[in-house]
């Protein structure tokens, strides 16, 4: 028996949740002020997004 | 011979004491806030009044574990088949008391069959990390060596 139900998502959800909770974490670990943390964020999030999505089309030709 | 104190690089002499460790208060109280924050996420800021910073690595590592758990990743146990699963083990404890509310939020058991399962795993072991990380970060803030 679970306690809580089964969380179903997309990869691409599952992807934005990791990259958006770790650059938060990271920006307010990283930085002290508030403007500072933001830039920080917002960075590092554009950086997973696009690391993320362009490692997926890097593999794209090999999937079929 | 060999316990004698040593020339150091520049010339000097380098004492037995002063290679020894510190365990001064100060750096006891470090090693303590360090412990504190990876056995609960963001304890370790907290006592040190960095609220936002504690606020933020409770709810990052308790979405993580919660999201992690709830799409059936694998929360590692001691009885691993191989190194990978020591690895993930060592991750997942990572989280501190967390460990015990992802075990208790999946009692149903991982099923990486399927990539929601994989990726709860990955979750879960990012969130241990992450932790780790936190409280490495509170400890050298409590030596004044960062934040």
């Amino acid at each position: 028996m679970t306690v809580v139900p089964p969380l179903e998502l997309t990869h691409f959800q599952a992807f934005l949740l990791f990259a958006v909770v770790i650059s938060v974490a990271f920006g307010f670990l990283g930085r002290r002020r508030s403007k500072d943390r933001v830039k920080y964020i917002l960075w590092s999030l554009f950086l997973f997004l696009l690391v993320g999505i362009g490692i997926g089309w890097a593999m794209f030709p090999f999937s079929r | 011979m060999e316990d004698q104190p040593q020339n150091t690089a520049r010339g000097g002499t380098q004492s037995a004491q002063s290679r020894t460790y510190d365990r001064s208060p100060g750096e006891s109280r470090a090693f303590a806030l360090g412990v504190a924050g990876w056995l609960l996420p963001g304890l370790g800021h907290a006592l040190q009044f960095m609220w936002g910073r504690a606020v933020v690595v409770f709810l990052a590592v308790g979405l993580l574990v919660g999201a992690g758990a709830s799409m059936k990743g694998n929360v590692f146990t001691r009885q691993g088949n191989d190194a990978f699963d020591t690895l993930g083990y060592i991750a997942d404890l990572g989280t501190g008391s967390f460990y015990i509310f992802a075990r208790v939020l999946e009692t149903g058991g991982a099923d990486v069959s399927h990539a929601d399962g994989d990726y709860g795993t990955r979750l879960l072991a990012t969130a241990g990390v992450l932790n780790l990380l936190a409280a490495l970060h509170a400890y050298e803030a409590a030596r004044g060596h960062k934040a």
